[in-house]
Order: structure tokens, then C-alpha cells, then sequence
């Protein structure tokens, strides 16, 4: 695939200045709900800021590891969206202030800190060397400033190459990204574990951690096929994206699909097969009253629509069906997670009010503002990039 | 050292016409073998005849013969199952998974690795059709309408493994077969021999290299690996479904699916690699099996053995989690109890010796990198000794508990095993082409067409 | 000269030179055109303007069938045929189902679409074709590029072909003929070599099919457990000092269900512990007349009479009616079934406890059916 005449013209134009208005307001309106829902329904609040948080999460966390993937996999195609991922990677640090109001007050989302239940808990106290108060705010804020390292190392490295094009700046990526591989699985497997499955601290899985990331992923994805769609279409980055680059990001998003119902299914089959009490409860909670059609709802939402509208080759290199199954997969990302997160406020039937629409108004408008904040003063490619012509030339 | 990442870096090495490799990949079917090779089809034939005794054993006198007795009553047998399915697990992954990801670095291995699943999977099918105790009523595991009105039991995992394993023998064959229809029409028109031309000329069906038959061939190829990698996924899944399903402690984890699946490419990667280097090494394709291949091959086993790790240390942490004490109790013996030494023989040669792989020049070098694969193996199979045995011997009911001691015959047939695969593959070098020779052609520098031109197409 | 044409091929070096040829005869006026490669050119397909396959469908609907069939066999078996309760799962587990499902689907899926494309698509095995055995066959198996254009392509003129061919600038331009042998070649039925094969393979099939299954799976240890160390019913045996095979029980040995009477010579406790567990309802007093109309009533009569078809020929039976049985218990007529009396021999091997109850209601109804009260016209 060489002795092509390409060259890159490219020449950076700011973003509309709308789009960053309108983040704007969606995100103050969205913080507007939810601190009118603190004053009115203080735990359902609470509950929400962890569905916000683990939301943000894990497109900001799961978009570092797209980086680093692409530099240890020696992916090419991926390099003209790789500045997008960095932008969106930067939600990494607004994690703290989201966090914040339940790290103030872990006890009311929190059953495990109700010393009073741990008492005449012999399991719980004998989780207690795990699930207490202080190792959890540790361990957030150790994930937090390792990620953020990783965040700067990678995205310091990019723009520098865009100033001189040395190819070091790649090497050193690289092996950086091996390194972060391990603490990303880790923090990964924390954040599910902490955040979500100690909501219901007597109930385990071990492949949780995996369960998290599988879906994360896809949601990261999303966005950043969501954003590289549409700001090529608008024509900011530069000719020579292709449908077989399209292509390639349909069918990651399609292998993620099929990868979150694969983890879904084991988790699920062995529990129901098994039919042990201890961990049957959990499932059988997410299916009582409305919860069961929320349940089922979840399947056809997370794997079987999107597995019908990307499984043919030419769905996956047609840009309207990607944006639209981008939309679908973020919107099934937050399904997902409000499926894990709300029966543990709302035990008998699945609520879903103002409340909640105002945790998807204010996380569209935290990664549309953030997305707008990183970019304003950066290239959206890194045109330094030794990988990016071959990039450009890429055919399946 | 340093890389040039604006260039593709090449798959196959050196400068070669498509005559060239036409000739260097069929040589070996055009030469007659030489001493070495009668040597080594001997050591394995031998291996291989240990174990048919100890399966004819096992055949008349039953499977009382091997180590099984209560309560451990899945031994050798199932381990060296799930061990061989896990060593085929590789070929379709190379097949299937690299060939949807557009890695083109497999084609030098990928026929080499398919054919490995298919002996991996023949080796592993035979120990569970043994350890149903009359194999001649194998056919019994499949619903067929009888006269004692009976069906299998469907929700049983065991009955799943049936259907995994002959659906992924046979998918996988077809997988192959078709690669290979091309490769049979090259030989076909190389060959003088008379016979060999009847032969090359029934199993190339009659392809003349038309690009309309190209054309309808990718499309089956792109789809059959479609079908392949859930399928692959599916098959060591459904294999830890045997054990996860059930209330075992240490058998019964969620991540068992994929941690079994990770597990099987690590040493099935550990396994294609061990052989690759003797096979490019004797047949001289240093060039087309290059080292680049085999260092990404190392990244893989890198990156599946940490994957192991992860799941190890998981399953420990949410066994202490879990609060359950029986749960706890069984990792504890896993770590401490009677099977220690087989436990941290899995745990040192599956996550500590692969972590050499991080280095570059122990990537890149043929001898350290052979024993760590070979280091991977006893590992992998320590691994699945230890899931199957050590829950086992210590079950719900302390008066049954016992020490599982395997007998001469169990080794036998270990032996065996190995034998019965590695004469497949040595008979596989002379009979058939180890490499694609079309996909090789197709990955050569002067191969595709420059994309004058096509911009405006594509 | 009567060799049939069968196209005019030319043969190029170099894979841009193919492309551009391609093209440029995918654009002219013949459609019976094909190109042959060594392996599969990129891009190739778009400039011959080949449609795209049509093999996804197939695989499509071969996936879904064999869903739909997985599913409706394990639900035919497992809900309607042979339900069966396993590990407290519902008959139609749905979850458990699903690994299975997935494999047929998948097996159905690839294997059948393979085949479709093999011996629908590509109509082989088809080693007659014209091109085989050719020099040009020879080549683009190895390292050239060619081009073919039918003879039996409507626009087909051998000269215009020549120069059409000649302007795409190839190394050579050769024809190709048919082999004559293929083309006078009839497949015939009863030829005899095909009728010899035919032969062997029945009497092989026939011959493998009988040995495996008559003889070779009779050989030990294919016994089908007939033969075991065990002794069979009413064999001796030298292990035990009687040389009996089989053993009688342990003295004092209860079976299950078959509780001993311990009323016999006991007639006093007997009336006052033995009550009737059985309801005087339509259920039992049918079932009590079938049990007494075979048992007793070839003595007793079918009316407690005494006046059977056996009268006379046996001291007769007394009447069920008179006012001496009338005044029994339930407990006393059923010890009398149980144990007999006089020349009434016991009738407990032919019937249960429970059966001899019912006996007992429906001898109550007979006697209640000559002697009514007053209060049984009200009803």
C-alpha cells in the first residue's frame, strides 16, 4: 500500500462557537436538576451522582485506553481519530469534582458504612478491611492521579510530535502504554467493584471488573465515532477518511457489542445456573416488578439492536447509521449502568423522573464543553504523527 | 533498534517472485524426507505407541485403570482435555480473529496454526469419549430419536461440550480445506507425478484461479471468520461452563469463561510458536515466518498470560470478598494445602517467566523464547490440573476427602498425547503445504496494485 | 481442423497491467469475460464490476434456520416429548439452551453456505473445465495474470477479439480449445466400470456395517453388561455352604409396603384397633364392588346372599345380611378377609390392605341396600 501521491492539507479551524454555548447551558441546567434533586429527594440524588460519575468514567478512563491500544497494537487507521480520543480523555479530570459530593457522603449511597449494620454483619465486618471509608477515598484518589499521569504522558507526547515530528515521541508511547495496560486493568476492576458492585455489598462476581470495562469500551468508542463522524462530515478534518475507516470503527463497535453480551451472558448464565442464594438476590431484584422488563429491555437494547443494525458491511461504512448506533450505544451504556446503579433506590419498581434526565443532560454537556475546552487550542489530528499518512492511505 | 513508523513494515522478508515462493512452500512435498526426519517421525511414533497401549488398556479393562476414584473423579483425563482444546484455541484465533483485525502478519503462520487446532481438537476430543466408559456408545451423546424413547440432557454443559467440539472440528476444517483449495490447484498444476495429479486434482475441486471465483472465495473467507471467533469464544467458554456451572467451590466464578478463553490462546500461542521455530528453521521460511511474527506472537502470550494473572488474582480477592467460607477455604488450599506445588508451578510459569517477554531481546531471541513457551505449556497444563484437582479432593463431605495420585496409564496416555500430535504435524510438513501459498503471494511488495486511481473508487 | 474454440486469453506480467485491463474489458461490449490470478488481487471485483456476493444472505438465512431448528428440537424433547425436571430448572431453560442454540446456528451457517458456494456458486467439482491441462492454466497458477474471453459470448469475433486483446498490451494472446474427449464425453448409467464400483461400494457399506454392528460390538468388552461377575436367578453357586444362588432374608425382615398383620388369633383387641382409613365415597365403592365381585362374590353371591354359582357345590356360605355381621365391626369382616374363617381361606396375597377396606364399605352399602332406614327416602 505505498507510492501513493498523498498529501495532507490540513489547516486547523476553530469550532463553532454554538456547540460550546449550547455545552454550556446543557451543562447548567443539568447541575441546576440535580441540585434541586439534593434539596428534594436527597438519596436518589446521591445515587445519581454515582450514575454520573461511573458514566463519565468510563468514557474518560476507556478513552486512555483506546490511546494506548492503538500505540501498542500498531494500529494505522486509527490515528486521524486519535486526537478526538485524547480530548475526550480529558474528562479524566473533572472525575474529582463529580466524585466529590459522594465522597463527602459515602453513607447514604453506601450500605457498607453503617457501622451499626456491620455489627451483626459477620460478612460485612469481614469486608471491612476492603470496604471502609478511608481506603475508599485512597484508592479513588490513587486511581485518579495515576490515570491523570498517564492522561498527561500520552497526550504531552502527541502534541510535542505535532511541533517536530519526532518519531521518539511515538517509542516512548508505547512503552508507556504497556505499563498504563496494567494499572488501567486495575483501576478498571476498582472502580467497578467500589462504585457499583459494593452498592450491594454482600453480592460478588468476579468477572464484574470486566463486565465495567466491556461496556465502558463501547461507550468510549461511541463517542469517538459519534465525534469523528460528524466533525468530518463538517468537513474539520482533513480529506481522506474513507468508509473503510468508518468501517473499521463500526466493526469495533460491533466486536465490543458482541464482547459486553458475551461477559453479560457468562455473568449471568452461571449465577442462574448455579442458583446459589448469595448471589442469585442480585439478579432476581433487577426482576421484580417493572425491574424485569427493564432487564429484558436491556438485552434487546445493548446487543440485540445494535448487533442488527451494525451486521452488515455496508451498515458499518454508512456515516447516518453509525452516528445513529453511536447515539444508541452511548444512550444503552447509561441504560446499562442505570440498571446497575437504580434498584438500589428504587427496590420495587424502576423510576425513572427529572431526575435522571438530568444526570444524560448534564453528561452530554460536561463531554461536549470538555471536548470544546481541549480542542480550542490544539490540532484535531496530530499532524505530527509518523503513522498518519499511511493512515490516510488506509484500505482495508 | 529504531523503528521507522511512516513505512509498513513488511511481511514476508527479502525480495522473492511468486515462483519463489511457490517453490521454497512446496519443496518439502516435492523432496523425499531425509534422516532427521525419519528420527523425529520415530520419537513421536513411539510416544505415540505408549499411548495407544494405554488407551487399549483403558479400552478393555474400563477407566478404572487411570487415577479417577472418589471424590476426584475428573483426573488426567479432563485436564489434558481442556489443555489440548485450549492448544487448538490459537489456530482459529490466528485464522479468524487476526483476519478480521486486518493483521497480515498471520499469513505465514495461519495454515500452520489451523492445522494444529485440527489435531488439538482430535487429541482432546478422545479423553471425554474415554471417560464416558463404553466409548463404542459415543454416539449416544448426540439426540437422535431412539427406541428407548430417551433424549441427552440439553441444559447439561456436558452435552454443550459435545456440540462445541464437533461443531469446531468440523468448522474448523472447512476453515482449513478452503484455504487449501487454491493451494491444491497450484500443486496440481506443479506436479509431474501421475498419482499425485489424480490426488491434487480431486481435493482442488477443480479451481482455475478465476476471479469470479476469488471474488465469492473472500467473501466465504471474511464470513467463516466471522463464524470462527465466537465460535472459538464459545468453545473454551463452554468448556468452563463444565466446571463453572456447578456449585464446586473454585469452580464456580463468573470470570471462568474469559479467563478460560485468554488462557487457551496463551498456550496455544506458547504451542504454534514452539513448533513455527523448528518448522522455519528446517524448511528454511525464515523469511516468511519472519521474527517480527514470532516477537508479536510473544506480545500476544504476553498479553494473554497477564490476562491469566488478572484472573488469578480476581478470583483470589472475590474469594476473600465473597465472605463464603467454603469459597475461601478452597483458594487457601489451592495456595497452601496438598496441591501448593502444583499451584505455584502454574502461578510461576504462567505470569512470572512470561513477564520476560517485556524485554525486547528476549522477544527476538529464538532460544529464550522456546523455553519460555515451552516453560507456558507446563504451566497451562498445571493450570487446568489445578482447577480440576485440587477442588475436587477437597469437596463439601471432609470423610471423602483424598489425594488424587495418577497412575501409569494416565501418563501413558499423557505421553501419548503429545505423540499422537506431534506425528500428525511432522506427517503434516511433507503431506500438505504448511503455508498459504496464495495468501502469501497476495501479501508479497509487487502482489496488490498501486491505488492510482482507486482513491476515486474506494 | 474441427477443434472447438473455446476462448481467446491473453497473459500479462505485471498485477497494474491486469487492472487495467480488467477495466477496460469490463467496459466493452463482452460479457463472458474472466481473469484468472495467482491469489486475490484488491480491487479487482470494483473493475470488473462484479456485483457483491450474494453468500451473506445464505449464511443469513442458514443461521437463522438453524436457530429456529436447535431451539424447536430442544424444545420439542425437553417440553413436549420427554419433560423432565433437572436441577430445578424450568422444562424450557432457555438460558441453558442457548449454548447449543449458538452452535447449530453456526454450524448450519458455515457449512452451508461452503457448500452452496462450492457446488451451487462455483458448480464444482469441475475438473473437465477447458482450461485445465492448459499452458495458461499452468501459468496463472503460478505467477501470472490472465484474461479470458468466451467464445460463446455473443459479441465474440476472433478477429476483433485478437486485436481487442492485442491493445491491452499482454505478453501473449493464446486460443483455447475444448478437449475433444470432454465434449464427446457421455455420462452413461449403466456403464459397466461405473456399475462394478457401484457394486463394491454396496457390498463394501453392507459388509463394514454388518461386521461393526453384528460381530465386532459382541466382542468383549462391547458386552452390553450381560456379561458381569453375578449369579443369575435360581443358579447355584459353591461360594455359599446350602449351594444356593439365591439367599433368603434375614429373619424378621419387613419389605417396604408390606406391613405384617398382627392381629391373627387376636379377635378382641382386633374389633376395637382396627379402623376403617378408607371413606365410604363412589370411588371406593366402585373399586370395592370390582375387588368383591372377583373375589367374593363366587361364594358370597353378588348380593351377599349366599347364593352364588357355586351353591351347592361347597358348604354354602352364610348370608352377609344377617344381623350377626350387621352388628360387626368394620375391623372384624376386615380381619375375616384377612386371616379367613371356617373354610374361608385368607385372602391377603390376592389383596391389599387398602383393596380390602373397600371390600369392607361396599359390604356395608349391600347391607344398608336390604336394610334401609327411614331417613335414606328423604334423599
Amino acid at each position: 500500500m505505498s507510492n501513493t501521491d498523498y498529501t495532507l492539507e490540513y489547516s486547523k479551524k476553530p469550532l463553532p462557537g454554538k456547540v460550546f454555548t449550547i455545552g454550556i447551558i446543557l451543562t447548567v441546567i443539568g447541575i441546576a436538576l440535580l441540585a434541586i434533586a439534593y434539596s428534594v429527594d436527597y438519596v436518589r440524588a446521591s445515587f445519581n451522582i454515582i450514575l454520573l460519575f461511573s458514566f463519565v468514567a468510563s468514557i474518560s478512563l476507556c478513552s486512555i485506553f483506546l490511546i494506548a491500544l492503538e500505540y501498542l497494537a500498531g494500529a494505522v487507521w486509527s490515528v486521524p481519530f486519535r486526537r478526538i480520543t485524547e480530548f475526550l480523555a480529558s474528562l479524566v479530570l473533572i472525575l474529582p469534582i463529580l466524585a466529590l459530593p459522594v465522597l463527602l457522603d459515602l453513607h447514604t449511597p453506601f450500605h457498607w458504612t453503617h457501622l451499626e449494620a456491620i455489627e451483626s454483619d459477620p460478612i460485612l465486618a469481614g469486608k471491612r478491611p476492603y470496604l471502609n471509608e478511608t481506603f475508599f477515598v485512597v484508592r479513588f484518589i490513587v486511581i485518579f492521579i495515576l490515570m491523570s499521569l498517564f492522561y498527561w504522558i500520552f497526550t504531552s507526547r502527541s502534541q510535542k510530535q505535532d511541533l517536530s515530528k519526532d518519531q521518539k515521541f511515538t517509542t516512548q508511547n508505547i512503552k508507556f502504554s504497556a505499563i498504563f495496560m496494567l494499572f488501567f486493568a486495575v483501576s478498571m476492576t476498582i472502580i467497578a467493584l467500589d462504585w457499583l458492585m459494593s452498592l450491594e455489598p454482600h453480592w460478588y462476581s468476579t468477572i464484574f471488573g470486566v463486565y465495567y470495562f466491556s461496556g465502558s469500551v463501547l461507550a468510549a468508542l461511541a463517542v469517538v465515532t459519534l465525534f469523528s463522524v460528524i466533525l468530518n462530515e463538517a468537513g474539520y478534518l482533513p480529506k481522506g477518511i474513507t468508509e473503510d475507516h468508518y468501517y473499521s470503527l463500526g466493526a469495533l463497535m460491533f466486536a465490543f457489542s458482541n464482547f459486553w453480551a458475551y461477559i453479560a451472558f457468562s455473568q449471568f448464565m452461571l449465577i442462574w445456573y448455579a442458583n446459589l442464594p448469595e448471589e442469585t438476590f442480585w439478579y432476581i431484584q433487577r426482576g421484580e416488578g417493572s425491574w424485569l422488563y427493564v432487564s429484558i429491555g436491556l438485552i434487546f437494547v445493548r446487543f440485540i439492536i445494535p448487533y442488527a443494525l451494525l451486521v452488515s458491511q455496508t451498515s458499518k461504512k454508512n456515516p447516518r447509521r453509525l452516528k445513529f448506533v453511536s447515539i444508541w450505544v452511548l444512550a444503552a451504556h447509561f441504560y446499562d449502568l442505570y440498571w446497575l446503579i437504580a434498584p438500589n433506590y428504587s427496590k420495587d419498581n424502576a423510576i425513572f423522573g427529572w431526575i435522571e434526565l438530568g444526570v444524560i443532560i448534564l453528561a452530554t454537556g460536561l463531554i461536549i464543553v470538555v471536548f470544546n475546552l481541549a480542542a480550542k487550542n490544539r490540532n484535531l489530528i496530530p499532524i505530527g504523527d509518523p503513522k498518519l499518512k499511511r493512515a490516510m492511505e488506509f484500505r482495508l | 533498534m529504531a523503528v521507522d513508523y511512516t513505512q509498513e513494515a513488511p511481511v514476508i522478508e527479502g525480495n522473492y517472485s511468486f515462483r519463489d515462493i511457490s517453490d521454497i512452500i512446496s519443496k518439502p512435498m516435492e523432496t523425499i524426507p531425509d534422516k532427521k526426519y525419519f528420527i523425529a517421525l520415530g520419537i513421536s511414533l513411539s510416544m505415540f505407541g505408549v499411548g495407544i497401549l494405554c488407551w487399549i488398556l483403558t479400552f478393555v479393562y474400563g477407566v478404572g485403570k487411570w487415577g479417577n476414584n472418589v471424590p476426584v473423579g475428573w483426573g488426567f483425563d479432563i485436564t489434558n482435555f481442556v489443555f489440548w482444546i485450549g492448544i487448538g484455541h490459537a489456530g482459529t484465533l490466528i485464522s479468524a480473529i487476526l483476519f478480521l483485525f486486518r493483521q497480515r502478519w498471520r499469513t505465514g503462520i495461519a495454515r500452520f496454526a489451523e492445522a494444529m487446532t485440527i489435531f488439538a481438537v482430535i487429541n482432546a476430543a478422545l479423553f471425554p469419549l474415554f471417560h464416558v466408559g463404553r466409548p463404542w456408545l459415543g454416539y449416544w451423546l448426540f439426540p437422535y430419536p431412539n427406541n428407548y424413547k430417551l433424549w441427552v440432557n440439553f441444559t447439561s454443559p456436558l452435552l454443550w461440550d459435545v456440540f462445541a467440539v464437533s461443531t469446531y472440528f468440523i468448522v474448523s476444517l472447512i476453515f482449513w480445506y478452503i484455504g487449501l483449495i487454491p493451494d491444491f490447484a497450484s500443486l496440481r498444476e506443479r506436479t509431474k507425478n501421475k498419482i499425485k495429479k489424480v490426488i491434487y486434482s480431486i481435493f482442488s475441486l477443480g479451481w482455475r484461479f478465476s476471479h469470479r471465483h476469488w471474488h465469492n472465495y473472500e467473501m466465504i473467507y471474511l464470513i467463516l471468520a466471522g463464524f470462527a471467533t465466537p465460535l472459538v469464544l464459545s468453545v473454551h467458554t463452554i468448556v468452563s461452563f463444565d466446571f463453572a456451572v456447578s456449585i464446586i467451590p473454585g469452580w464456580h466464578t463468573t470470570i471462568f469463561p474469559p479467563y478460560f478463553v485468554a488462557g487457551a490462546v496463551f498456550s496455544g500461542f506458547a504451542m504454534v510458536q514452539n513448533v513455527l521455530i523448528f518448522i522455519r528453521k528446517i524448511f528454511n521460511m525464515e523469511d516468511i515466518i519472519t521474527i517480527d511474527t514470532l516477537e508479536k506472537m510473544n506480545k500476544i502470550i504476553i498479553v494473554t498470560g497477564t490476562m491469566v494473572g488478572y484472573a488469578y488474582g480476581m478470583e483470589f480477592f472475590i474469594a476473600w470478598y465473597s465472605g463464603n467460607p467454603p469459597e475461601q477455604f478452597a483458594f487457601l488450599n489451592r495456595a497452601f494445602g496438598d496441591y501448593a506445588w502444583a499451584y505455584w508451578i502454574m502461578v510461576t510459569c504462567n505470569v512470572v517467566f512470561p513477564q520476560l517477554f517485556w524485554i525486547r531481546k528476549i522477544r527476538r531471541n529464538i532460544i529464550i523464547m522456546f523455553i519460555i513457551g515451552v516453560i507456558v505449556n507446563i504451566g497451562m497444563w498445571f493450570e487446568r490440573f489445578v482447577i480440576v484437582v485440587t477442588s475436587l479432593s477437597r469437596d463439601f463431605l471432609p470423610s471423602s476427602w483424598d489425594y488424587f495420585k495418577p497412575t501409569l496409564v494416565d501418563i501413558g496416555i499423557l505421553l501419548g498425547s503429545f505423540g499422537f500430535f506431534f506425528t500428525l504435524i511432522i506427517l503434516f510438513t511433507k503431506t500438505l503445504p504448511v503455508v498459504s501459498i496464495a495468501e502469501v503471494k497476495a501479501v508479497l511488495k509487487q502482489a496488490q496494485p498501486s491505488h492510482h486511481g482507486e482513491a476515486q473508487n474506494g | 481442423m474441427d477443434k472447438k474454440l473455446f476462448c481467446l486469453a491473453a497473459i500479462f506480467d505485471k498485477v497494474d497491467d491486469i487492472t487495467k485491463a480488467a477495466k477496460k474489458v469490463a467496459e466493452s461490449e463482452y460479457k463472458f469475460f474472466d481473469v484468472h490470478t495467482p491469489y486475490p488481487v484488491h480491487g479487482l471485483s470494483q473493475k470488473m464490476k462484479l456485483k457483491p456476493s450474494t453468500l451473506g444472505y445464505i449464511a443469513l438465512i442458514l443461521g437463522l434456520s438453524g436457530a429456529a431448528l436447535a431451539l424447536l428440537l430442544m424444545y420439542y424433547t425437553k417440553t413436549l416429548n420427554y419433560p423432565q425436571n433437572i436441577g430445578g430448572k424450568p422444562t424450557f431453560a432457555l438460558p441453558a439452551f442457548i449454548p447449543i442454540t449458538f452452535e447449530v446456528t453456526v454450524l448450519l451457517a458455515s457449512v452451508g453456505t461452503v457448500l452452496a458456494m462450492l457446488f451451487i456458486y462455483f458448480k464444482f467439482p469441475n475438473n473437465s473445465h477447458p482450461l485445465h491441462g492448459t499452458e495458461y492454466m499452468d501459468k496463472v497458477s503460478l505467477d501470472k495474470f490472465g484474461l479470458i474471453i468466451e467464445a460463446k459470448d455473443p459479441q465474440f469475433d476472433e478477429f476483433k477479439v485478437k486485436e481487442f486483446l492485442g491493445s491491452l498490451n499482454p505478453e501473449v494472446i493464446m486460443p483455447i480449445y475444448y478437449d475433444p474427449e470432454d465434449l464427446n464425453f457421455k455420462a452413461e448409467i449403466f456403464h459397466p466400470k461405473f456399475m462394478l464400483l457401484l457394486g463394491v461400494v454396496i457390498v463394501l457399506t453392507a459388509g463394514i456395517s454388518y461386521i461393526l454392528l453384528n460381530k465386532w460390538k459382541q466382542i468383549p468388552p462391547r458386552n452390553w453388561m450381560w456379561e458381569q461377575p453375578r449369579l443369575n436367578v435360581q443358579s447355584s453357586s459353591s461360594f455359599f455352604s446350602d449351594g444356593f444362588g439365591m439367599r433368603t432374608p434375614v429373619p424378621g425382615t419387613v419389605s417396604r409396603g408390606n406391613f405384617p398383620y398382627v392381629y391373627s388369633g387376636l379377635p378382641d383387641t382386633m374389633a376395637k384397633n382396627l379402623i376403617n382409613p378408607v371413606l365410604m365415597n363412589e370411588y371406593h365403592l366402585k373399586k370395592g364392588k370390582e375387588h368383591y365381585n372377583t373375589f367374593c362374590s363366587p361364594c358370597h353371591g353378588y348380593f351377599g346372599k349366599g347364593d352364588s354359582r357355586l351353591n351347592n357345590q361347597f358348604p354354602n356360605p352364610p348370608s352377609l345380611h344377617s344381623d350377626k355381621l350387621r352388628n360387626w365391626t368394620d375391623g372384624q369382616i376386615y380381619h375375616v378377609i384377612t386371616v379367613g374363617q371356617n373354610i374361608m381361606p385368607s385372602y391377603a396375597s390376592q389383596l391389599e390392605p387398602i383393596e380390602r377396606w373397600q371390600i369392607v364399605n361396599y359390604i356395608r352399602a349391600l347391607q344398608r341396600a336390604l336394610n334401609a332406614r327411614e331417613e335414606d327416602l328423604n334423599e
